[in-house]
């Protein structure tokens, strides 16, 4: 299953990079947003580590919309899903390798989006910056492991972005709590209970991975 | 899957007798609860009237919650089965669940008005609800979409299961993040049999409800299946 996902996964990257503008767009967006809120500030002030935070999980997340419709858009057409649905690998390769591409894939536009919040929104790394590095990997596999599963469903669907959001953002919010609290600390904020949102986190990343291999099988079917 | 046309006549027949009774019981047991509201039980001393939400609320944020457990367990049942009643339970118990849900977010935002000065706060109990309301809104935009029939009850089913995975994870999260709700509220006895009372009126009442909808969901599909027959009659005629 692990291979099969990887390939799905290196194809995804692939197709990703020669097109480009997906992931440019979904980058973009992000940025945006950063630069959009830095213009809640007055000149030289700072905007609050937790507020920072934030706003660079929401950018995260927008972004994490437009990667997973544009990875199920992939086989959007002319049976291509039907293909790699007929392909003799476990379905649920799919869901994995679009979950290991999603990854790679918000990790790039995150890597823009760090330095953003630091330029626009006046932050500073903090002592606890490890902590803020392990909460976006941890979060960006919660994120991943979801978005490939609600990916499935919205697939095929006239408005998936906004149908995307609807469904995923809720489901989403104990890792953006998680995200933001951690986040805060990582930009110089107070650390409290930083191991209960880790694990929370964690908990959160453990759950939708066993609820997402017996259920996208269900989710990502030819029978329509 | 062996999702059909349209259910056999007498799907669920069995619990379509029990609206009516419920409905009357709920009538009566409802009336009886407005009478032991403001009638039986005490006033509170310090929040006085609005207190009395406290026997609305309740019930309404509990059996929100049974609501989305049992769409949680019916879309188990419908993705092992493919049986479209149990589809039908799925989306019914969630509909009537997101009222229930919504009305105790309303009444939870009026009591923390009267409480602590402040139509909204960031309390995990109140919080929980409204992602779940926002969470189930999504489910039922996914279950209007225009897809398949079989395709659309199977991605409701998938994310009704996962919405209630979501339900204590939220629930520990918005309480880590803050938590100012009452730990437990020490009644009297009085209090405690009309909360009791309450929560077994709401009962019958969201049992009517999520019933009769289901039972119009049936029938919907019964007519769109008759339809679909009659049209293919008149092809093969012609």
């Amino acid at each position: 299953m692990l291979k099969a996902a990887l390939i799905i996964a290196r194809k995804d990257l692939r197709l990703t990079a020669e097109r480009s503008a997906g992931l440019a767009q979904a980058a973009a967006l992000g940025l945006l947003l950063i630069f959009l809120f830095s213009l809640s500030l007055v000149p030289g002030q700072r905007m609050s580590a937790q507020g920072a935070a934030a706003v660079f999980w929401m950018a995260s997340a927008f972004c994490q919309v437009i990667i997973f419709g544009m990875l199920y858009g992939y086989e959007g057409n002319k049976g291509q899903k039907q293909g790699l649905l007929l392909a003799p690998i476990p379905v649920q390769s799919i869901w994995l390798g679009k979950a290991l591409a999603g990854i790679a894939m918000l990790a790039c536009a995150q890597a823009l989006f760090i330095p953003a919040a630091v330029i626009f929104l006046g932050q500073e790394p903090g002592p606890a910056w490890k902590a803020g590095l392990a909460v976006i990997l941890i979060c960006d596999t919660g994120i991943a492991v979801a978005g490939s599963l609600t990916g499935a469903l919205a697939h095929g669907q006239t408005g998936k972005e906004s149908l995307l959001s609807i469904l995923v953002f809720p489901l989403l919010a104990p890792l953006f709590l998680g995200g933001i609290r951690v986040g805060s600390s990582a930009f110089g904020g107070s650390d409290e209970a930083t191991g209960d949102w880790l694990g929370i986190c964690l908990a959160f990343d453990a759950v939708f991975t066993a609820a997402a291999l017996p259920l996208f099988p269900f989710a990502y079917s030819t029978d329509e | 899957m062996n999702d059909k046309a349209g259910p056999k006549r007498n799907t669920g027949d069995r619990v379509f007798r029990l609206i009516t009774p419920a409905a009357l019981l709920a009538g009566l047991a409802l009336a009886l609860c407005w009478v032991l509201i403001f009638v039986y039980a005490p006033r509170e001393s310090t929040l006085g009237l609005p207190q009395k939400i406290f026997y609305l609320h309740l019930p309404l944020a509990w059996w929100a919650l049974s609501g989305f457990f049992l769409t949680f367990v019916a879309s188990i049942v419908y993705l092992r089965t493919g049986k479209e009643q149990w589809d039908a339970a799925a989306a019914a118990s969630a509909e009537v669940s997101l009222i229930f849900a919504c009305s105790a977010v309303i009444s939870g935002s009026i009591w923390a008005r009267a409480s602590w000065g402040v139509w909204w706060t960031w309390d995990a109990r109140l919080t929980t609800a409204l992602i779940m309301c926002f969470v189930y809104a999504g489910y039922l935009i996914l279950r209007s979409l225009d897809m398949p029939p079989a395709r659309r009850a199977r991605a409701g089913a998938v994310f009704g299961i996962a919405a209630f995975l979501d339900v204590p994870l939220v629930f520990f999260s918005a309480r880590l993040w803050s938590y100012i709700h009452p730990p437990s509220i020490s009644l009297e006895p009085e209090m405690k049999l009309t909360l009791a009372a309450c929560l077994a009126a709401f009962a019958p009442l969201w049992f009517c409800l999520a019933a009769l909808r289901m039972k119009l969901d049936l029938d919907g599909r019964r007519l769109d299946a008759l339809r679909a027959e009659r049209l293919s009659r008149e092809d093969r005629r012609s």
